[in-house]
């Protein structure tokens, strides 16, 4: 090659350099437009529109109805009337107020977010600050209530905690009253913490590892005690991650759907409930103005969160993490009341965790007597052999899972990261162009299905073509949609934690921003990168309501699309035996695969 | 339980490649399926973006100009009939040993050169109303599975006709019970039929003679029952409440109910899950519910039917042609197979529920243990229509404002 080639070489590399980025943008736009807001837009229009014309009816009907808003709705009714109804109330001795659905929604949301972080925070000290056996496979294993499917769960829940569950087993075994937690507001929230206060855990031990250990110490030498160190140094640094995770549990709460579903039952409807209630009787129009409501309430808190944490950032990485101290230390263990108090709280934690999913694997193996059957999964087995049409069969489930599980991984990655680079460069409109690319994370799963259905899977009309999408590359589209957030979320605090000098140093010598980015943001915070993957396989494999819309039949079900059809298998009886099964099979093949993705990764960690 | 059950297009690729044209009216006879249909009708059905590309070639047959070879011999001469035949219903009616595979397999030989696919739609009939709305392809010729109050839905939703009427043009139709003809416009066709009923635990409780008893104070917190806004064993209870206490007094009954710690789950599985780990010792389900679980090891005493007032509301299935049928002709004589004897019998044992035709026994283990009421009840399609969506909106709302 001549000089002329090379040079040629060179600047085809720098332009790539200088437009992989914009690129980028555009693409991860372009995705987003085609599978999430043209959708979505196509339903929430729906709300707004009546007969061709735009109204605000739909909304003040909700909003002015008691059902939903409970006493809040004579804001809308007669607002002239809220202030004396305010005074007559607090003269009544404030009696108790009803809230409507909506206010509900939100409480059980509050609490279940409480539970939540109570429930992780100790967690993320555990993980962060102690070193024992098993603690990085332990790290690893906080994602995997993530990706259970809700139903498993819920059987997982009834095998625990109900009338004749294993805790009231255990209970009666020790002597002690029984419980009864099903169909109560305490179920619901205790499954959401079961989903969430990993999420907790995560983010705030990612948050717990990256704090400089150099701070503390200079901290600790000024003669500041432990505690007034982690008050000033340790705690700041923390609260961004623990409000993440708190925000993201409020949002995800609020659209809670099927664990309110299974364990609370009707009596116990969210807002979400309801809207699905709504779509299953093609009361569209209504659905969609309920989901444009709960969209706007979600989005608005995205959006507050953002803010705030664009204000948080501070300086982070470059400096040594602390050692973690070891949490055996042979009988001493026994009188460090940091400790003890750390197994007392293992306590609850199996019985949360653990209870549930090892209930599900006993039901697997358990049969309707008792005894030990190995029948379900000899069905799986016959199911694998089966020639009968409509068969679901489990290996190509787990294939598909896998395949689609990496497709996402390709795809969300560099959105996510994208996104993150948006995020981080600051400036007019990045913060709401960050919210508008996070909005997969604040929109109701029912709402996305809806809208996917009206327009893609049904096709759409372009010059007299109809265009329709699906199969397996809808299905990664649709997965990657749904998991690229948590890649932005994972990948800008640790980004916009970097020393700016290092970058500034680069560019000044001729890096473009792409280069940068590729060459030394993206090593120096590759565990960052790898939780956020971990987050996106995790979605994917657990994915389920769009999965089910997009996959064409035998060619791309998943684990817990067969999952959903092994309980309406009939052919062992009405019991929850199949289903079961091919759930322990999903346990297994993603506990492995996030195993596997950690320990791939584990050579950057610190 | 019933994670939202969105929809699913199952792959039954590009249904009927050779269409039949003037075989969209009644069965005329013979001839008029002479000139095989070229496009029209074909136009629209294919997805672009390559992912349809899996138009299943199975059972087609060969080019498109020629007729379809005409294989009657049973019935009376009518037009050809052979080709796919697109059969939409709900999920567990197909796979490994269902009443939907031994239809295929059945009707596959006795009609050569056919092949029946199922689609199973994760929203049932809302998907093609959806369907229909929107402009886009039905893409199936029956739809195996409607209720009463999805017809009504139907009906309500779109302006021009999802089904078409085949009324008593099929051979067998007036052998049909008559307690389940529920449509008037002879659109659905009842292949079988459950009874909404209790099931108790004999050794927990005594059984409860009456709606109203189920208000005593002896049974607070002791029945389990379903969601009426999406599961049909809960909106068949719902209306059961309704003929008995009127639709002046459902909502103080259910109101009582409420008081009185009923629990309203999403749908049967969950509800009858919860009725077996012992959350309380009474479920609404099906009257048939002892033809599955009688065995050597079981425990009869907590599959016991409860009749309310001596009735037991009955849910026919049914099954309908869509107006755009690829494939009509075809799709009558899976409709009247349906209805055979055998058929009846096979149905009956394989989806457990009872034949919607007289006279037929599908076997004596199933005689002995599937429990008929008394006195059946069910709504007609008019007392629902215009009914029932206020009648379920209202019980959710009270339901879930409690």
């Amino acid at each position: 090659m001549g000089e002329a080639g090379r040079g040629r070489v060179t600047t085809l590399r720098r332009w790539t350099g200088r437009l992989a980025l914009p690129l980028g943008f555009a693409l991860t736009l372009a995705v987003l437009l085609a599978i999430f807001y043209y959708p979505v837009g196509s339903v929430l229009v729906e709300a707004v529109v009546r007969g061709g014309r735009l109204t605000v009816a739909p909304l003040l009907d909700v909003l002015a109805d008691p059902f939903y808003t409970g006493a809040a709705h004579s804001l809308f009714t007669d607002p002239a009337g809220v202030p004396a109804g305010v005074l007559a109330w607090v003269r009544a001795g404030f009696s108790p107020v009803e809230f409507g659905l909506f206010g509900f929604t939100a409480y059980q949301a509050l609490l279940s977010t409480l539970a939540s972080v109570v429930v992780g925070l100790p967690g993320a000290y555990l993980l962060a600050r102690y070193e024992f056996r098993g603690r990085r496979a332990l790290r690893s294993l906080t994602i995997l209530p993530f990706v259970l499917p809700s139903i498993m769960v819920a059987v997982g829940f009834l095998a625990m905690f109900g009338q004749t569950g294993v805790l009231n087993d255990v209970l009666g075994w020790l002597g002690l009253g029984e419980v009864n937690l099903l169909f109560s507001l305490e179920a619901i929230v205790l499954a959401h913490a079961f989903y969430n206060a990993p999420l907790v855990t995560r983010l705030v031990t990612a948050a717990w590892e990256t704090v400089d250990a150099r701070r503390v110490e200079t901290a600790r030498a000024l003669g500041a005690s432990p505690l007034r160190a982690f008050r000033d140094v340790v705690a700041p640094q923390l609260l961004p991650a623990l409000l993440t995770a708190a925000l993201l549990t409020f949002v995800f709460t609020f659209l809670s759907f099927p664990i309110v579903l299974a364990l609370g039952g009707l009596r116990l409807a969210t807002v979400e409930v309801w809207l699905y209630a709504r779509v299953q009787d093609l009361a569209l129009a209504e659905a969609a103005t309920l989901g444009a409501i709960e969209t706007t309430l979600s989005l608005g808190l995205t959006y507050l969160y953002l803010r705030y944490e664009a204000r948080q950032t501070s300086m982070r990485g470059g400096g040594a993490s602390r050692p973690r101290q070891a949490f055996i230390q042979g009988w001493r263990t026994l009188r460090d009341p940091v400790r003890v108090g750390l197994g007392i709280y293992g306590i609850p934690v199996l019985i949360l965790f653990v209870g549930p999913l090892a209930s599900m694997i006993l039901e697997s193996v358990t049969g309707p007597n008792g005894g030990l059957t190995t029948a379900y999964y000899e069905f799986l087995v016959r199911q694998q052999a089966a020639t009968g049409a409509g068969t679901v069969k489990p290996l190509p489930a787990i294939t598909n899972s896998l395949t689609f599980g990496l497709g996402t991984l390709v795809l969300a990655v560099p959105m996510g990261i994208v996104v993150s680079v948006v995020a981080v460069r600051g400036g007019a409109g990045s913060r709401l162009a960050e919210t508008i690319m996070t909005a997969p994370l604040a929109v109701s799963g029912v709402v996305v299905g809806l809208g996917l259905l009206q327009t893609l899977v049904f096709g759409t009309e372009i010059l007299g073509h109809r265009i329709v999408v699906s199969g397996a590359v809808a299905v990664v589209a649709a997965h990657a949609v749904a998991a690229y957030p948590f890649v932005t979320r994972n990948v800008t605090p640790a980004l916009s934690g970097l020393d700016s000098r290092l970058l500034d140093a680069a560019r000044s010598l001729g890096a473009s921003r792409f280069r940068v980015l590729v060459d030394i943001e993206l090593p120096l915070i590759a565990a960052a990168v790898l939780a956020g993957s971990a987050f996106a396989f995790a979605i994917s494999i657990g994915e389920f309501d769009t999965t089910v819309l997009l996959a064409e039949g035998v060619n791309s079900y998943t684990m817990p699309v067969a999952l959903e059809r092994y309980i309406g298998n009939r052919s062992l009886g009405p019991s929850l035996g199949p289903a079961t099964a091919m759930g322990t099979v999903l346990l297994a093949v993603t506990a492995a695969s996030f195993l596997v993705i950690e320990r791939l990764g584990g050579r950057w960690e610190p | 339980m019933q994670r939202r059950r969105f929809i699913r297009r199952a792959g039954a690729g590009v249904a009927g490649l050779t269409l039949l044209a003037g075989c969209t009216g009644s069965n005329d006879g013979g001839g008029s399926g002479q000139n095989a249909s070229n496009s029209s009708n074909a136009s629209g059905t294919d997805g672009s973006e390559g992912a349809n590309g899996t138009a299943s070639g199975n059972g087609t047959t060969g080019g498109s100009g020629t007729n379809a070879t005409n294989e009657t011999g049973t019935t009376t001469g009518s037009a050809s009939s052979s080709g796919t035949l697109t059969v939409a219903t709900y999920s567990s009616f197909t796979g490994e040993d269902t009443a939907g595979n031994w239809l295929k397999s059945a009707f596959e030989a006795e009609y050569a050169d056919t092949t029946v696919e199922f689609v199973t739609p994760e929203n049932g009939v809302n998907q093609y109303i959806q369907r229909a709305k929107q402009g886009a392809p039905i893409d199936a010729d029956v739809y195996v599975g409607l209720n009463t109050s999805e017809l009504v839905r139907v009906s309500q939703q779109l302006d021009s006709a999802l089904f078409q009427s085949v009324g008593d043009g099929l051979d067998r139709a007036d052998t049909v019970k008559d307690s389940l003809r529920v449509d008037p416009k002879g659109r659905a066709i009842p292949y079988d039929t459950g009874y909404i009923s209790l099931v108790y635990n004999e050794e927990e409780v005594q059984e409860p003679q009456t709606f109203e008893s189920l208000l005593e104070s002896r049974y607070e917190g002791d029945l389990i029952t379903q969601n009426a806004q999406q599961s049909d064993p809960g909106r068949a209870f719902l209306l059961w409440s309704i003929i008995t206490q009127g639709e002046d007094g459902y909502l103080d009954y259910w109101e009582q109910l409420v008081g009185n710690g009923v629990n309203v789950l999403s749908d049967w599985e969950p509800a009858y899950q919860a009725y077996m780990d012992d959350e309380a010792p009474m479920v609404v389900s099906y009257s048939t519910d002892q033809v599955f679980y009688h065995g050597p090891d079981v425990n009869m005493a907590k599959h016991q039917i409860g009749f309310l007032n001596d009735q037991g509301y009955a849910n026919p299935e049914t099954m309908a042609l869509f107006s755009d049928a690829e494939n009509p002709d075809l799709a009558r004589r899976f409709m009247e197979f349906v209805l055979t004897e055998n058929a009846q019998s096979k149905i009956a044992v394989k989806n457990v529920q009872f034949p919607a035709v007289e006279g037929v026994t599908p076997s004596e283990e199933f005689a002995k243990y599937a429990k008929e009421p008394p006195e059946p009840v069910t709504f007609s399609y008019d007392e629902l229509a215009g009914s029932v969506g206020t009648w379920v909106e209202e019980w959710a709302r009270l339901v879930a404002g409690a």
